[in-house]
């Protein structure tokens, strides 16, 4: 070595530094979308998406690196080993596997990312000058301590950052796209800072080849082009099946919750039942009771030996009547007790406010409620399912009934009103109780919210969710006297016949 | 007693069953009423004859259970039979308590009911008979001047002639007069008969009406 020969003027070449910046970027946005995933899964997909990630993120901080280096031109030829260029990928990988592992974690301390982000930080020099180690070059390559020292410091101040950052976005939702980007470009920029920083450290003085040629491989331009292509590839593979499974999985979620739902409301709607008992019981009994009676009526007559035939006809007649709506009744609590995919078919809601009705007609006379009825004739058909619009408003009637069990002071009124609106029917569930109160009003749709000493509060926001999934609304108004609920249900255009 | 036919009123407000029991206990050769509230049933203008009510539990506007008690409290005595489609213990608890002679679930068997209506028209057959005694006897005893129910007090509390007199500054002598007399004008046969007919004046009316 001669000392006081002149250093080497390097030159950049401008272009490759700013690809070296993008596939810097690039490796920043596909490890944060990475680490997403490696959270999301389980077992073999979670090691699988692990390899892969850490692969395609090692590639990218190492491609990073190659260009950058490759950018840099000296007058003398450049050669690279190739094994030592294997060692500092085999680095690169690691070192993100290794990050993936820490914000993959339930969760991270302080602690953990300052130990984790040193560790990276290394991690990430090492390449670097594992890679400046890998040059081959007639020159003798030294290093200014304090940027060599100042480089370390910004690997590790940059993995902290990115720990925090990937720590932070990997269970975000798709729509966070444009901040998981920001950061994206916060942390290329800074990987490349890095590396130009380790750049700077190293001054290269002429020197006759003192190093191992034997394994050396020189790379022009097209070769580092292909190398940026591949790896922009491999980047672009990892986002695009990290996209595809999250899209898969989010399928899966709504389909869960779909069935979730429908089980929901099957569970609400037997609760629903069992607040009933006393009037299904009636409902059913009434009619029996009649049969009976007149049963044993018809015997006695024939008992008789002289029984009067038109009596006779007209007891029968009745027999025949009540068992029709006694079988009536029960179908319709089978209906509304049965578990099944939703059934749409074109309904009068007026029909179906009928029935309800009468359902619960013994639990309004025993709490002295008079319910009257205000249909509007000629109403459109909706679109819908008979049961769980029964189930709302089952639940609508019975929330006023029971809200007006304390008055005292005035007529307990229940009014169910239906009316023509727009290309909807509207429906009203109004009682005559000293509505609602205001500083509840905006909580009463959520779930487990009740003001009943017995309810699980899981009523009005079942009734809101099956109401939206029939394309209407359910809301309350306020202003009225007692409460007043309302909602709407998308009409067919089809006119009752 | 020269008694005409009993009624049984029925009170539901489902009119097929309301209509079937009117068919059933018209077959057993009772004269049947009905009516669909508690409401009609208090305006109805009710034969004075042995009457009972067959009173649905569930009605519109009051509880059959309510209504017992407005009953009792308007001092209206009819015996109650009670139909529920839907009664738990309590309920029942209630109503016997409060003086139901029954307590059916519907459907019943009929012979529970006509069973139920006929120990109901005894108990209203009896109730009347009793209070139509007191009422004689009751006449009797406003026949009394007051000195003579005066004595009958002293008698029936089981003071002697003796005692009576010195009580009221008079002589046995007069005391034994004023007694014979109060036991003619009430009919007694003995001290013993005297005493039972001052207690059935003395209860309350509500005792009579169970035997």
């Amino acid at each position: 070595m001669i000392s006081g020969n002149a250093a080497l003027t390097g030159s950049y070449d401008l272009l490759q530094v700013a690809l070296s910046v993008l596939i810097a970027i690039s490796a920043s946005y596909a490890a944060l979308d990475l680490a997403g995933r490696v959270t999301a899964t389980r077992g073999r997909a979670q090691l699988t998406w692990l390899l892969g990630g850490s692969a395609a993120m090692g590639i990218g901080i190492w491609a990073m690196h190659y260009i950058g280096m490759l950018a840099f031109r000296l007058p003398v030829p450049l050669e690279y080993d190739w094994p030592t260029v294997l060692l500092s990928l085999l680095v690169g990988i690691l070192c993100s596997a290794f990050a993936l592992v820490v914000v993959s974690r339930r969760r991270m301390g302080l602690t953990y990312a300052l130990i984790g982000s040193a560790i990276m930080g290394c991690g990430i020099a090492a390449l670097h000058y594992i890679a400046m180690a890998a040059m081959r070059l007639p020159a003798e390559c030294r290093f200014d301590f304090r940027l060599v020292a100042l480089s370390v410091v910004l690997a590790v101040v940059f993995s902290f950052a990115s720990l925090w950052l990937a720590f932070y976005f990997r269970d975000e939702p798709q729509d966070s796209a444009w901040r998981k980007l920001g950061s994206a470009l916060v942390m290329g920029v800074a990987i490349s800072a890095m590396h130009y920083t380790g750049m700077a450290a190293a001054t290269f003085i002429p020197a006759a080849p003192a190093l191992d040629h034997s394994h050396a491989v020189s790379i022009s331009s097209l070769g580092t082009l292909g190398i940026a292509a591949a790896t922009l590839q491999v980047l672009g593979l990892a986002v695009l099946s990290s996209l595809v499974d999250r899209r898969f999985d989010s399928q899966g979620l709504e389909l869960a919750l779909t069935e979730t739902r429908l089980e929901l409301a099957h569970v609400a709607r037997i609760a629903t039942m069992g607040e009933l008992t006393a009037s299904i019981a009636h409902e059913i009994n009434q009619p029996l009771t009649a049969v009976v009676n007149n049963g044993n009526f018809a015997l006695r007559q024939v008992a008789s030996g002289a029984p009067n035939l038109e009596e006779l006809r007209e007891a029968i007649a009745e027999i025949v009547d009540d068992g029709t709506r006694a079988s009536a009744v029960i179908s319709r609590i089978r209906a509304l007790l049965q578990k099944g995919a939703p059934d749409r078919a074109e309904l009068d809601i007026n029909e179906v406010i009928q029935e309800v009705t009468i359902l619960v007609r013994h639990e309004a006379t025993l709490s002295g409620t008079s319910v009257r009825l205000d249909l509007a004739a000629d109403l459109p058909h909706v679109l819908g399912d008979r049961v769980q619009l029964q189930q709302v408003l089952i639940n609508l009637v019975i929330n006023g009934i029971e809200a007006m069990r304390t008055l005292t002071d005035r007529p307990r009124e229940l009014l169910i009103k239906s009316a023509k609106n727009a290309d909807a029917v509207l429906i009203q569930v109004q009682d005559s109780g000293k509505g609602l109160d205001p500083e509840q009003v905006g909580r009463i749709f959520e779930p487990f919210f009740t003001t009943k000493p017995q309810g699980i509060g899981m009523g009005l926001s079942i009734s809101r969710s099956i109401i939206e999934s029939h394309g209407g609304r359910l809301w309350t108004v306020p202003g009225s006297s007692g409460a007043l609920f309302q909602f709407t249900l998308p009409t067919d255009g089809n006119s009752v016949s | 007693m020269n008694e005409r036919a009993p009624i049984v009123f029925v009170v539901d407000d489902d009119p097929s069953v309301r209509r079937s029991i009117k068919r059933l206990i018209g077959s057993v050769g009772l004269q049947v009423e009905l009516f669909g509230s508690a409401q009609e049933f208090l305006l109805s203008k009710r034969p004075d004859v042995p009457s009972c009510l067959v009173l649905d539990i569930r009605l519109p506007g009051i509880s059959g259970l309510d209504f017992q008690h407005e009953l009792a409290e308007a001092n209206i005595h009819i015996p109650i039979i009670f139909i529920t489609a839907h009664g738990d213990i309590p309920m029942t608890v209630r109503a016997m308590k409060a003086g139901a002679v029954e307590f059916l679930t519907k459907p019943f068997r009929e012979q529970d009911l006509l069973d139920a209506i006929q120990l109901a028209l005894e108990r209203d057959r009896a109730r009347r008979q009793g209070d139509a005694e007191i009422a004689v006897l009751r006449e009797r005893f406003e026949s009394l001047s007051p000195r003579e129910r005066e004595v009958v007090g002293m008698v029936v509390s089981g003071m002697l002639n003796k005692q009576i007199a010195a009580d009221i500054g008079t002589t046995e002598n007069t005391v034994k007069v004023q007694r014979s007399r109060a036991m003619e004008k009430m009919q007694a046969q003995s001290v013993a008969d005297l005493v039972k007919m001052v207690e059935r004046l003395r209860s309350p009316a509500r005792k009579s009406r169970v035997n």
